[in-house]
């Protein structure tokens, strides 16, 4: 009896370690010598989209690539980038600068690439070229509030009484978010209120809850629920193409293969091309995957 | 909310049988994983409270202490050790079995009854014997009353690990809440499989025990 | 480690931290509401079911099934489901919804432990109760409620306790949450967050032992001296 509940034991662990095993390995490209790739994005749809377009590619190419998606913050993420547990991150240039390193964020995207090459070097990674696609982070009210108010601009909000901002919780000491615009824009009257995710800070802005939410600029949404994105002329926001990040012990391996396949599929992720794909997602409910897919189908990088 | 949308979209769970197939494998390793390396820790915390008694109230204590830490703040907590992701989460999920398990490993070994340990010893049987034929047979039904416990609670907060890119069916909660048109297929699938998958685990150790010691029911 | 200790001692005492809206004060008064409102409206829910199945006997396995049910199901879907139906209709985002998934949360244990407290009342205690001429309703109010109130609050302390404990998973994904915020925010600003984040944690443990100590007191006042003197096991709460 008790031999064969030892026995029982041992096996049950056993299965528990190969089903563990087994949702480890996702890659399904041709087997390749090589460090495997680790693909990270952040923890919103359109960092997800781009993550799994370029491992996708990166997978029919046959390098081989393991998926580190919806991961977090970008607070979380850099202590992963600094020890060196990611090789392939779509990351965004102004935010990575200001967010990421804590540097300034110039006015223009060539400069910001340059600045962040430099600062990825230090971590042994390598900014690819950006896409000529941007998101910025824009604070939107709602298409009443704005007309009520005429509100156009994020320095109209100085003269209004108190005012409430919904943002994610990272971005009440942000420079780039809450920090800032109180900064820029002397906005005393603006009180913070941290609200995760984007579709809470939707619904809460809906309900009046909120009087500003941060959202994305690629986000469909905004035009589908008629929200107005303020104007940010003191620039609290910075450029925000994508550039692909990739450790250079990759690039050493992988050579000028890997880095024209990126770089020929960054030029095509235009901020229309951004826009349809959060679309899918967002409103659509498909899945980042199955959107990441087609795209790459219909621009020839994946055999349909 | 989302116009011409059905409540819940059927076409979705099936366009995605394959995913979610994935998500309750993962599942089910991450809970596996956790109650097995938490049974392991706890019967080593146990043994050690039935050797020295005085040790008791101070593990049992320090368990009650970690068990009130909220998840997110026990990631956080681990964060600088082990990064985020997979061990993170899969330290956090050992921690809230720790309790549960060493308590009621504790309370079945020692709640046998002296007389049959007695009687043991009488009829020959050495202390490695008299453990695996006598004391841990008695003691089994309150062991997987404690494991039961521990594995259901497991099964819900693998859920909360989805804000570290894990989360098994969890992935689905936080991911149709993050659709900016909100996708309550999405949640109402995660949240529901989740809960079947805990119950279906729950029966399972409850007939694995009816199985080992057919001489008591289920307490 | 004992760096962090610092830190945290630090922020805690921090008086720039015990002012405003997102001050403590305001913070343990937010988080209060969302623990005590819920297990409120759990023990008035479920007790009168459970008190009147129990003293009739009747579904004696039901007792089981709403707790293994209850525990099965996980409160962050519950939270996420409830958010997505009823913000929509208007209900105060930092409130209504998290305050049903910690209904949720509250009420399975409540209910088990009334529906055991009434039937593990000695027989004989109910029968001569009976036979003193006593009503079913005195039977209830006299004898089987003041006899199963230790097993019953204990119920009520280890719904309060999982609820305390897991008020700040309202702010994992939208707002409010109590202490939840410092958690969140200290979650979300990484390496820079954590004194923040651990800050949080130790008052969630705090106000967790502190409700439980209150808790007890006041049971001294509810519970008879006679029965007071049966031992319970101490529940511990359920951290999510």
């Amino acid at each position: 009896m008790w031999s064969r509940l030892r026995r029982l034991g041992a096996a049950s662990l056993v299965l528990f370690l190969v089903a563990a095993a087994c949702t480890g390995g996702t890659s399904d490209g041709e087997p390749a010598d090589g460090p495997t790739i680790t693909v990270a994005s952040f923890n919103f749809p359109e960092s997800v989209i781009l993550a799994e377009i370029y491992a996708q590619a990166l997978e029919e190419a046959g390098y081989p690539v393991e998926r580190r998606l919806n991961l977090g913050s970008r607070e979380l993420i850099f202590p992963e980038l600094e020890a060196g547990n990611i090789d392939f991150i779509p990351e965004y240039v102004g935010s990575s600068l200001v967010v990421g390193f804590g540097l300034e964020a110039p006015g223009a995207t060539d400069e910001a690439v340059e600045r962040l090459r430099e600062a990825f070097s230090e971590l042994g990674m390598t900014v690819l070229e950006p896409t000529p696609g941007e998101d910025t982070n824009v604070f939107v009210v709602t298409g009443p509030f704005a007309q009520e108010n005429g509100v156009t601009s994020l320095g109209d909000l100085a003269g209004l009484g108190e005012i409430v901002l919904g943002g994610p919780p990272e971005c009440e000491n942000r420079p780039t978010c809450y920090a800032g615009l109180v900064d820029r824009y002397g906005l005393d009257n603006l009180v913070f209120e941290s609200i995760a995710e984007g579709s809470a800070r939707i619904a809460a802005l809906e309900a009046g809850e909120i009087d500003v939410a941060l959202l994305f600029s690629t986000q469909p949404v905004i035009k589908e629920k008629g929200f107005v994105a303020l104007e940010d002329p003191n620039d609290v926001a910075p450029p925000e193409n994508i550039v692909p990040v990739v450790a250079d012990d990759v690039i050493a391996a992988y050579g000028d293969d890997l880095v024209d396949l990126i770089d020929s599929i960054s030029a095509l992720i235009t901020t229309d091309v951004l826009l349809d794909l959060n679309g899918r997602v967002e409103l659509e409910a498909q899945e980042p995957a199955d959107v990441a897919r087609d795209w790459l189908q219909d621009n020839g990088f994946l055999s349909s | 909310m989302n116009g011409d949308r059905p409540v819940f979209d059927w076409g979705w769970v099936f366009r995605n049988l394959d995913v979610i197939g994935e998500r309750i494998l993962q599942h089910l390793a991450f809970t596996g994983l956790a109650v097995g390396i938490g049974l392991v820790v706890s019967s080593l915390l146990a043994a050690a409270a039935i050797r020295w008694r005085a040790l008791y109230g101070p593990i049992t204590g320090l368990g009650g202490v970690l068990y009130t830490i909220p998840s997110l703040a026990m990631f956080v907590l681990l964060q600088p050790l082990v990064g985020i992701g997979f061990t993170n989460g899969l330290i956090a999920l050992v921690t809230y079995t720790v309790l549960i398990l060493t308590k009621n490993i504790y309370t079945g070994i020692t709640g046998v009854p002296d007389e049959v340990r007695e009687a043991a010893d009488g009829m020959g049987y050495r202390p490695v014997r008299r453990f695996w034929e006598v004391e841990l047979p008695l003691a089994l039904p309150v062991i997987v009353a404690g494991l039961r416990i521990a594995t259901v609670t497991v099964v819900g907060l693998v859920t909360v690990t989805a804000v570290l890119g894990l989360g098994g069916l969890g992935f689905f909660i936080l991911d149709g809440f993050r659709r900016s048109v909100w996708f309550p297929t999405e949640i109402v699938v995660g949240a529901a499989l989740s809960a079947v998958l805990a119950g279906l685990l729950d029966l399972g150790l409850l007939a694995l025990q009816r199985i080992l010691s057919p001489w008591r029911g289920a307490s | 480690m004992t760096e962090l200790i610092g830190q945290v001692v630090a922020w805690l005492t921090d008086a720039s931290h015990w002012v405003g809206r997102d001050g403590i004060p305001a913070r343990t008064v937010e988080h209060l509401w969302l623990a005590l409102a819920p297990t409120s409206a759990a023990v008035a829910v479920a007790v009168p079911p459970a008190v009147w199945l129990a003293h009739r006997r009747r579904f004696p396995f039901l007792a089981n099934a709403v707790v293994n049910v209850g525990r099965a199901v996980p409160s962050f879907g519950i939270l996420a489901a409830s958010f997505v139906f009823l913000v929509p209709l208007g209900f105060d985002f930092r409130f209504w919804p998290p305050a049903v998934a910690l209904f949720a949360l509250a009420l399975p244990p409540v209910f088990t432990n009334t529906y055991a407290a009434i039937a593990g009342v000695p027989r004989h205690l109910v029968e001569a109760a009976r036979g003193m001429g006593l009503t079913e309703r005195q039977v209830i109010t006299r004898i089987e409620l003041p006899v199963g109130m230790p097993v019953l609050l204990a119920g009520v302390e280890i719904a309060l306790v999982q609820v305390v404990a897991t008020v700040p998973l309202a702010a994992v994904i939208a707002g409010g949450g109590g202490f939840g915020q410092y958690i969140v925010r200290g979650f979300a600003q990484g390496v820079a967050g954590r004194v923040e984040a651990f800050a949080g944690a130790v008052l969630v443990a705090v106000l967790t032992l502190g409700v439980q100590g209150v808790f007890r007191s006041a049971e001294r006042l509810v519970v008879p001296s006679g029965v007071r003197r049966m031992r319970r096991e101490r529940p511990v709460g359920r951290a999510v």
